[in-house]
């Protein structure tokens, strides 16, 4: 089996755009979190969101392409049998909700595959790409794919590209499902009470070690490990005993071939809902049983980027293994018990090879994948 | 990489079905009738009636594919997974979102609707009623033949540790800008395990060989084909 490695990563955020201007500002406490005026929120139960900054786009069109194009500039020119996968979970749901707004008729664009063509053109790509739909793991779950394809050895390179929206259509659902905070989201405090949604476009590059080798690419992390399973439980809520997370964790472990203590550091999807972080507790404490390693959330920061959260989180985890430090959890200011204390709302120092991401969604999905660090 | 086509269901045009119990592929232009609870399961379930066309019609074939196979039962979660490729997923059901959305500004938004404004849920559905604990995914792909999420599925197999893959379509007839007359509507479903079935044949083999499929030695040009070549088979 090939060894995989991340070779490039590109991300625009609420923190501006780079990883290097997400990474300090994550390290510095920052949140892009704010009162918004996309839309008017005047009937929904918040009016926070962590909106992306200079985001703008003409009258028929979508947000997605000034998103897509600020990401394409930092990303480079890729290999020319690059494939790739996009991960989102509502496209241009912008555009499609100002269109039915208007009573205009569909245009092409509101469709996925005009979407997947719109980026295989703007990254120069030949071959055929597809949209992975598993809701907010979406990005995590593409990453655990392109992995296995090149681990397989059907790919040298696949990029990953994962974009989602703070749109009116998704935030009003989850006003609609009492599942926004009516504050800044407060990940695994003991007094959150919802998510605050965010907006990012992401884009990963997963190569072989040998073809990253053979290109002169810098690689910033190992793919070790994956893992996806459902909770077979619930349609919109998490199993509480964390049995879909637990399996996907377990598959990850054993795919990375490490025990649990050789993890240094969790990246916890944490969106700040009640039951969601409750259940990544129980299923990391299933794990790790009394040695917890040090965890984290940026949705404090970022809020909730749905399809492109996973990606956004690796992407952050490339760092945090290169630095050996892992940013705090903005909103945690009274963390869950069952934290064990290792959780914090300033950055943390960690030791070690491996750092574990999981995102978990709607549909009862969990995906994990394994970082470890280049220099091991 | 290989797997044994044990089970077929669908929710078609040309009907509701399980593979064992038709001799025709099903997979045709036409008008595609809803399913109703009563048509899927004999057991009272509250759910289905709540849910949105395009869940309907997914997991009334995942569940005809599953009884097919003689595994719609079950007492322990098992690790099978689901891949379901669909052009326009949830899009109506996003457009019924919309029409509750938008005339009093969100007031009146459906957090029902709004569940299923994900294109995977159904897939959530299907999982929590036949305990399947595999990977769940819906992939949008522009492509003619309807086989790619039997390769994505052939390959899941080969390299994760699932034991089956439920693989297929679901689309619920095109919105009016998009339709054509070569939209084959609807849901079908195949059953792809690792092993033969015990206690029935199974449909035969299908193989992923250099991005190819082959069943029973011969190349596979698109699904209907390949569905009426496993009906053909089993009879």
């Amino acid at each position: 089996m090939m060894r995989v490695v991340i070779s490039r990563a590109a991300t625009v955020t609420a923190l501006g755009d780079g990883l290097d201007s997400l990474w300090d500002g994550l390290m510095a406490g920052q949140t892009g979190i704010a009162p918004f005026d996309r839309f008017s929120s005047d009937n929904y139960i918040s009016d926070y969101a962590a909106c992306i900054e200079n985001l703008a786009a003409p009258p028929g069109t979508s947000l997605l392409d000034p998103l897509l194009e600020r990401v394409a500039t930092q990303i480079g020119a890729l290999p020319a049998d690059c494939r790739f996968l996009v991960a989102s979970t509502k496209g241009e749901v912008d555009l499609l909700t100002q269109v039915r707004r208007e009573e205009q008729q569909l245009p092409d664009a509101v469709l996925f595959e005009a979407l997947i063509e719109k980026i295989a053109k703007r990254f120069s790509l030949k071959t055929t790409g597809y949209n992975i739909n598993a809701a907010c793991a979406s990005s995590t779950l593409a990453v655990a794919r392109a992995a296995a394809m090149i681990s397989a050895g059907v790919a040298d390179a696949v990029l990953v590209y994962a974009a989602d929206l703070v749109s009116e259509f998704v935030f009003s659902g989850f006003s609609a499902l009492q599942a926004l905070s009516d504050q800044p989201c407060r990940p695994f405090d003991s007094q959150r009470n919802g998510l605050t949604l965010g907006e990012a476009g992401v884009a990963l590059l997963l190569t072989s070690e040998k073809y990253a080798d053979q290109q002169n690419e810098k690689p910033l992390a190992v793919v070790a490990g994956w893992g996806v399973a459902n909770d077979a439980h619930h349609v919109t809520a998490p199993a509480r005993d964390g049995c879909g997370l637990i399996l996907a964790c377990q598959q990850a472990l054993e795919k990375a071939d490490i025990d649990p203590s050789a993890v240094a550091a969790i990246n916890a999807h944490g969106t700040g809902t009640i039951y969601n972080d409750a259940m990544e507790l129980t299923a990391f404490n299933k794990i790790f049983g009394d040695f917890l390693p040090p965890l984290h959330g940026v949705k404090g920061s970022l809020g909730h980027c749905l399809g492109a959260a996973g990606g956004v989180e690796i992407a952050v985890a490339c760092r945090a293994l290169q630095e050996q430090q892992i940013p705090g959890t903005i909103g945690c200011k009274n963390p869950e018990a069952a934290a064990q204390g290792q959780i914090s709302e300033s950055p943390q120092p960690i030791s070690g090879d491996y750092l574990l991401c999981s995102n978990s969604g709607f549909g009862g999905i969990n995906a994990t994948v394994i970082l470890q660090g280049v220099t091991s | 990489m290989k797997g044994w086509i044990n089970g077929i269901g669908w929710v078609t045009p040309a009907g509701f079905g399980c593979g064992r119990e038709n001799t025709q592929q099903p997979l045709c232009n036409g008008t595609l009738e809803i399913p109703k609870r009563k048509q899927v399961f004999a057991k009272a379930d509250m759910r289905f009636g709540r849910l949105d066309e395009f869940s309907r019609v997914g997991l009334a074939a995942i569940a005809f594919c599953l009884r097919d196979a003689g595994t719609e039962e079950w007492d322990e979660k098992r690790s099978i997974g689901i891949v379901a490729a669909s052009r326009y997923g949830c899009l109506q059901t996003d457009l019924a979102y919309l029409d509750t959305l938008l005339p009093e500004q969100g007031k009146l938004a459906s957090p029902n609707l709004f569940a299923y404004t994900l294109a995977n849920s159904f897939l959530g559905e299907a999982a929590l009623r036949f305990g399947l604990t595999g990977n769940t995914l819906v992939f949008n792909h522009a492509e003619t033949t309807a086989l790619a999420p039997l390769c994505y599925a052939l390959e899941e197999l080969e390299w994760g540790g699932q034991q089956a893959i439920i693989a297929g379509i679901c689309d619920l007839p095109a919105p009016a800008e998009f339709s054509s007359e070569n939209e084959t509507p609807g849901s079908l479903f195949v059953l792809l395990s690792k092993k033969p079935p015990v206690g029935q044949s199974a449909y035969g083999a299908l193989e992923l060989r250099a991005g190819k499929l082959i069943f029973s030695g011969e190349p596979v040009t698109d699904l209907s084909a390949l569905i009426a070549a496993c009906l053909t088979a089993e009879k």
